[in-house]
């Protein structure tokens, strides 16, 4: 079989970065309530995992998912969240590549655990806020105090590993998820 | 239809700017105004910078958008200059919540809708090409930008036709909305996309040969003024680190 990325894989990873984008940024709106911003870890991946998982039925060579993970950085971006999604998007979709990979594109566990590893990508929004609270808010400060307030004492500094291990396990319940929609809609509409 | 706005009409877009000069703008705006970087010296910069997409649309034959968005903006911004600082509480929280989404998330949406509405993917694919950007992200990028419409446009009439059936958030079948309306956009959406890669591959992408292009792109007096605006505040950004403002 031919390893290299075709015309046709290309499009596919444009059409479900549009979906997931679409969605993530849907849900993100919620963020603007001071509690929402930390559940967001867990929210956008679990939704984020219908479209993924239906996405990883056609990945079949090296690249595609970090491609998807590249725009979706590059989108964050370009929404105004910062180049720490970027970096983060980069590592966690080659690595989700390479469990993929392990997985011969063909087993349903490493596909569970790729989305698990992928949604890592939007612990990386979460960065800013910890390494460095002043220049977060100094974004941040036509949001008023009170909602500063509220989410400096959502987020103590040991909260950004357990954001980290959260948007992996929600990656990976979001997997799941995907993999039940996956089985009772789309196998049986031949879209799989 | 509502959001036909972000579809590309050749024939009627008015002024034209290079597609160089767009992304310029478009991470200008998510930089400065969505992500409000170096807020408290640049902010007097902002409203300058938000500016900018109305006179677009303006430009563009979109009178309506930009008037009814420029009016929602001079409002969000009077409201937090003289109302907000006199009330308390829950009307302060919810005053000042929408005036924030207004001021920063409006301009990053408008420039947005330009860039869309004023690009067609031949356009952005030459100047993609002209910056050297790798084939393997120019077509996901290409192909991505003209499907945010159709995605919305697709999920807007499934929410219509699941409403009707009584499937929707705070209806009699709340649990069921979210599955009921992600399931049918994946399926239409994929079967789209099937569709689009046919064409694009009867249309030569993805051949082995160098593709041509018939666009003309290039920077004019116009590209220059918007460009200009754009890098003034990466200047006070960068004079500010050195401690000059």
């Amino acid at each position: 079989m031919n390893n290299k990325l075709n015309a046709k894989d290309l499009i596919n990873v444009g059409i479900f970065t549009a979906i997931y984008f679409v969605l993530v940024f849907a849900f993100s709106m919620l963020g603007v309530i001071p509690i929402f911003m930390p559940l967001l870890c867990v929210v956008v991946p679990i939704i984020g995992g219908v479209p993924f998982m239906l996405f990883l039925t056609k990945v079949k060579k090296f690249g595609m998912i970090l491609i998807m993970s590249l725009l979706t950085g590059l989108l964050m971006l370009l929404t105004g969240m910062g180049y720490f999604a970027l970096i983060v998007s980069a590592v966690s979709g080659l690595i989700a590549e390479f469990v993929i990979r392990s997985g011969g594109y063909k087993s349903a566990s490493k596909a569970i655990l790729t989305s698990g590893i992928f949604s890592i990508w939007i612990w990386g929004n979460y960065i800013l806020l910890f390494i460095n609270r002043e220049a977060y808010f100094a974004t941040r400060q036509s949001f008023g105090q009170e909602y500063i307030d509220a989410l400096t004492n959502l987020t103590p500094i040991w909260i950004c590993p357990v954001l980290l291990v959260v948007a992996f396990v929600s990656g990976i319940i979001g997997g799941l998820f995907g993999r039940v929609l996956l089985k009772k809609h789309f196998i049986k509409a031949g879209i799989v | 239809m509502q959001w036909s706005i972000l579809q590309t009409d050749v024939d009627a877009r008015g002024l034209v700017l290079d597609p160089r000069t767009k992304l310029l703008l478009l991470i200008t705006m998510a930089v400065f105004v969505l992500g409000g970087v170096g807020s408290a010296k640049l902010s007097f910069f902002n409203p300058v910078l938000c500016l900018v997409p109305f006179f677009l649309l303006l430009l563009s034959h979109r009178v309506k958008t930009a008037m009814v968005s420029l009016l929602l903006y001079i409002l969000a911004y009077l409201i937090m200059l003289f109302v907000v600082p006199h009330t308390m509480g829950l009307i302060n929280y919810l005053l000042l919540g929408t005036g924030v989404v207004v001021m920063r998330l409006l301009p990053g949406i408008l420039t947005g809708m330009y860039v869309l509405s004023s690009t067609t993917v031949s356009e952005f694919t030459a100047a993609m090409r002209k910056i050297h950007v790798s084939e393997k992200l120019i077509i996901p990028l290409s192909v991505m930008f003209r499907f945010f419409p159709t995605v919305i446009d697709e999920y807007s009439s499934i929410k219509d036709a699941m409403c009707m059936r009584g499937v929707n958030f705070g209806g009699r079948n709340a649990g069921k909305a979210l599955e009921y309306r992600l399931v049918p956009l994946m399926i239409c959406s994929v079967k789209i996309g099937q569709e689009l890669s046919a064409a694009a591959l009867t249309r030569g992408l993805g051949g082995n040969v160098h593709r041509t292009n018939v666009c003309r792109i290039g920077f004019h007096i116009t590209d220059t003024v918007v460009m200009a605006l754009c890098a003034a505040p990466y200047v006070g950004l960068l004079l500010s680190w050195c401690g000059v403002l």
